[in-house]
């Protein structure tokens, strides 16, 4: 399990889930419980921006680009980073985006997911997250 | 992960947990999954209609709520599992009175009013489940 030693008992890492593809949500959220993360799921980015500003803990964001409603996720992914910059970010698409993400997220997933890298880059950039000091 | 009252969930049960007020959903979503039972989360009937589409999610429980956005409804939604998923128990919960006594022919014990301690849904769940049938082993047809 995924956890940060904080105080008195082990603090599960949390990752916010935005993807509006039901199927698709289902089966990363799955994956990243299967590794022993909270998983927080949201269908847009109004979802998103609801839980972002709840006291709900969250240790990533983790977006789709191309998502029904005025915000998408590049700009949730922007809004995160302004607001929560200790927040960690992957932003993903089918397509690459057209302005580097490099400002305002922390990696890009192409999509089909490859669960296996998704896994990988959670991991790595939960780990040098600044929750693990 | 433990059971919050009496009995735990069977790990193979699961719950597909229909509500497009996010932070309820979270909220009842969790308490489940920490009752032991697999959590489907949808935001809407369309999410909804298309997970219960999926023929290899083993669903038990639809819980949903009555009231969303979109062109089906918490109603709609039961009277198509209703047809569609016939095994599958259903419970709805509401906040419009009329709605919820509406309700109570579409789902076993009658609805479960807004808002709701998780309590109340983790015991009418397990109520459910308790009254059912015990499944058939996967992979073996019942002798004729």
């Amino acid at each position: 399990m995924l956890a940060v030693e904080g105080g008195t008992a082990p603090r599960e890492l949390t990752v916010l889930l935005v993807e509006d593809e039901v199927l698709t949500r289902l089966m990363l959220a799955d994956e990243l419980r299967s590794q022993g993360l909270q998983v927080l799921e949201a269908s847009n980015a109004d979802e998103a921006l609801t839980v972002l500003q709840s006291s709900l803990p969250v240790h990533l964001l983790f977006t789709d680009i191309r998502m029904p409603g005025e915000m998408d996720g590049v700009a949730l992914a922007k809004f995160a980073h302004a607001r929560f910059p200790i927040i960690k970010s992957i932003i993903g698409s089918s397509g690459r985006p057209e302005q580097s993400v490099g400002d305002f997220a922390d990696a890009f997933l192409a999509k089909p997911y490859d669960l296996r890298e998704l896994v990988e880059q959670v991991r790595r950039l939960l780990g040098e997250s600044d929750y693990e000091r | 992960m433990s059971g919050k009252s009496g009995r735990a969930a069977k790990a193979s049960e699961t719950v597909l947990v229909v509500e497009d007020e996010v932070l309820l959903r979270l909220t009842i979503a969790a308490y489940l999954r920490d009752c032991g039972y697999k959590v489907i989360e949808a935001a809407d009937a369309d999410e909804a209609v298309l997970v219960l589409q999926q023929p290899e999610l083993d669903i038990d429980v639809l819980f949903t709520d009555i009231e969303m956005p979109g062109a089906m409804d918490g109603f709609g939604l039961a009277q198509w599992t209703r047809a569609n998923r016939p095994g599958l128990d259903v419970i709805l919960t509401g906040t419009a009175p009329r709605a919820v006594n509406a309700a109570a022919h579409l789902c076993e014990d009658g609805p479960i009013p807004k808002p709701y301690e998780p309590q109340l849904v983790h015991d009418r769940i397990r109520r459910l489940l308790a009254a059912r049938p015990p499944r058939r082993p996967a992979g073996r047809p019942k002798k004729p």
